[in-house]
């Protein structure tokens, strides 16, 4: 681990929420000087993995979301936080089905992700985007597939299905 | 006023198109997907205008598919535009998701319209 905490954003998870992380992330961006194409893909790598807390995390309203961000030397390292069941799908849930595009699409706007977490232990996603950028993450890292006719993400489908 | 508004404007007659403007996420969707669902319900075709829309999730996406694929069962035209000068917090999920050509999205609104009416709604 390198660098510090220096912001710790803890906050009921609910869907109220995620624009709030929005709006502390680029106060943080803006403060170190990142490109306005780096930090539009902060901001939505970081929405995708609030909302996957917000929609997967927990079987009530009565969790919490944690946002970490590290400013280091190679870049700013964004770490979203539960404490809750573990990634799974939550099918029994109300609202309609989530697309399943928030850990490819995670993948391909961040430098650097990790994923962490097992059943029962909550779930730790780590990203981490760099001051200066060699290529685009998403060449790295394409989103591959398109919309299946059930309405979720197919990965495995060719584009433009 | 509501910071991140989406209204309805069928000044274009058989078309609507659904304005919408901000930040949209899962917070918002919900209110889109009425939206939409109003839209799909006027029975004509329909244009979702993100011009003034200046970030949207996977959350907005699914809310978009799954209109676009309503429309489609139901032989209305969909069309979404984004405006001459797209903000990246729009152009860039639709740019790698690979959705353009699959909503379709176009540039002006007037061109959406005109496709939708023809009945347009993506590959």
């Amino acid at each position: 681990m390198t660098g510090r905490p220096e912001v710790l954003l803890t906050m009921p998870a609910r869907p109220e929420g995620v624009g709030v992380v929005r709006q502390a992330l680029a106060g943080m961006a803006d403060a170190l000087d990142f490109e306005a194409s780096v930090l539009a893909d902060m901001k939505m790598a970081v929405t995708e993995a609030c909302t996957n807390v917000v929609v997967h995390a927990y079987d009530a309203d009565s969790g919490t979301l944690e946002v970490e961000m590290l400013a280091a030397e190679e870049g700013l390292t964004i770490v979203v936080r539960d404490h809750g069941s573990g990634i799974q799908p939550r099918p029994a849930r109300s609202e309609p089905p989530a697309l399943g595009l928030g850990l490819p699409l995670i993948a391909a706007l961040s430098d650097a992700f990790e994923l962490r977490g097992s059943a029962g232990q909550g779930t730790e996603v780590r990203m981490t985007f760099a001051y200066s950028r060699d290529g685009d993450p998403a060449d790295a890292n394409p989103v591959t597939g398109t919309v299946g006719i059930d309405g979720r993400w197919d990965p495995d489908a060719p584009p433009h299905g | 006023m509501e910071a991140n508004p989406i209204v309805l404007d069928d000044t274009a007659g058989d078309v609507v198109v659904v304005v919408v403007e901000g930040e949209h996420d899962i917070y918002t969707a919900p209110t889109l997907r009425e939206r939409l669902d109003e839209a799909l319900d006027r029975g004509g075709g329909i244009v979702v205008d993100l011009t003034a829309a200046t970030f949207v999730d996977s959350s907005v996406l699914g809310a978009l598919l799954d209109a676009r694929r309503r429309a489609l069962e139901a032989r209305q035209g969909f069309v979404v535009c984004v405006g001459e000068t797209v903000e990246p917090g729009v152009q860039r999920i639709l740019d790698i998701t690979g959705l353009v050509p699959v909503l379709p999205v176009l540039r002006r609104r007037d061109e959406a319209i005109a496709a939708a009416r023809n009945g347009a709604s993506g590959s």
